[in-house]
């Protein structure tokens, strides 16, 4: 008899898979809310998975780092703790690099599949991508974080806690952030 | 806590997992008619993307742990634990798809946007459960030869299976929303 039981395996993941399931339709219901924008502009459609791909990637590699720290004790669970500080400054510019970089992989992919741009020109589509990814890096690397410490101060393992909330919350978020400065840059307008 | 460490281990990791999803974006800029002509489609987009996410990395991690166990090996893998866990996780996909697909109905209709309940249901389906299929296939097949080579599984299959598993997932639910749209 082996170690793993099908009914065990679900009766665990189901609740968890069930919450996520729910906060991800938020996100789905916003990107309805803008569906007219981005079916207008393909490019922008391209865009969705990338910020969110980044995001949730971006908090999984820091929240594991963080979890592996915590659990030798080689961090602190304080906000003074300097080496924290670090930590979080330094994914906070790996997530500018990375977003500054892929915004003009897509831009150069467009162009070579040949997906329409609409009125978005180059340097304006690097603003928006750069400055979404900013903002949303911040919001990712402090949801990270704080699920990290909380999650170990009560004595819950943070491995399993922070995948899953930092991809949630990063998809909602990103996908909000993204609007938000297509909005201020008058894109489709 | 070494962050010149991090830097040169995960930004490559990072950008090419970057890549990877602007494949998965190309392929959701070419669904623009479907979307269009399907309300609601949208909606379940990423919650499926992140189901699967969730249900290939578990399966991962857990075939990981169990050939750390010394449960399963590479002469060995076909085992009653790999059929458990390989079951558990396909019908995990058949309930969580439904569940996206019963909220992504009612959640527009709060909105005032009236999808077809049936064929939003079928698609979500539909899309879940294949690109289970295919997924769960591609895990066995990267833990074998992850195994042949003598490597910890635990590095390999979770920036790997994320990034193919969301490029697979939209192309499957593409497919899907294709094939619905034909037999309704």
């Amino acid at each position: 008899m082996g170690m793993y039981n099908w009914r065990v395996i679900i009766r665990n993941s189901l609740p968890l898979l069930t919450l996520t399931a729910f906060l991800e339709i938020i996100a789905g219901q916003i990107l309805q809310g803008g569906e007219k924008l981005l079916v207008s502009i393909p490019l922008l459609l391209v865009c969705i998975p990338v910020i969110n791909s980044v995001g949730g990637n971006l908090g999984s590699i820091l929240g594991a780092r963080l979890a592996s720290a915590l659990h030798i004790g080689s961090i602190e669970v304080n906000f003074r703790d300097t080496r924290l500080i670090e930590n979080m400054l330094v994914a906070l510019l790996m997530g500018l690099i990375t977003y500054f970089i892929l915004a003009i992989g897509i831009y150069l992919f467009a162009v070579f599949i040949g997906i329409e741009a609409g009125d978005v020109d180059v340097l304006e589509f690097i603003g928006i991508v750069v400055l979404t990814g900013l903002l949303l890096s911040c919001v990712i690397i402090l949801v990270s974080v704080l699920t990290a410490l909380v999650s170990f101060r009560r004595g819950v393992d943070p491995d399993d806690m922070v995948a899953p909330i930092v991809t949630t919350t990063g998809d909602i978020m990103g996908i909000l952030f993204f609007f938000i400065l297509l909005q201020i840059f008058g894109v489709g307008i | 806590m070494d962050t010149g460490e991090m830097v040169k281990q995960s930004l490559p990791l990072l950008i090419l997992c970057g890549f990877g999803a602007i494949l998965t974006g190309g392929t959701l800029s070419g669904m623009t008619r479907v979307l269009e002509s399907i309300p609601g489609l949208i909606v379940v987009i990423p919650g499926v993307i992140a189901m699967r996410g969730n249900i290939s990395t578990a399966l991962g991690s857990r075939i990981g742990s169990a050939y750390h166990l010394g449960l399963i090996d590479a002469d060995n893998l076909w085992s009653e634990d790999l059929k458990q866990n390989i079951f558990g996780s396909l019908i995990l996909s058949v309930l969580v798809s439904i569940v996206i697909g019963v909220l992504a109905y009612f959640t527009s209709l709060l909105l005032n946007v009236y999808p077809n309940p049936l064929e939003l249901i079928l698609i979500v389906l539909l899309g879940g459960v294949s690109s289970a299929i295919i997924l769960t296939a591609l895990t066995i097949i990267i833990v074998y030869i992850v195994f042949k080579k003598g490597y910890d599984p635990d590095n390999i299959t979770g920036p790997a299976l994320a990034t193919i598993g969301d490029i697979i997932t939209m192309v499957c639910i593409l497919g899907s929303a294709y094939l619905v749209e034909v037999i309704l």
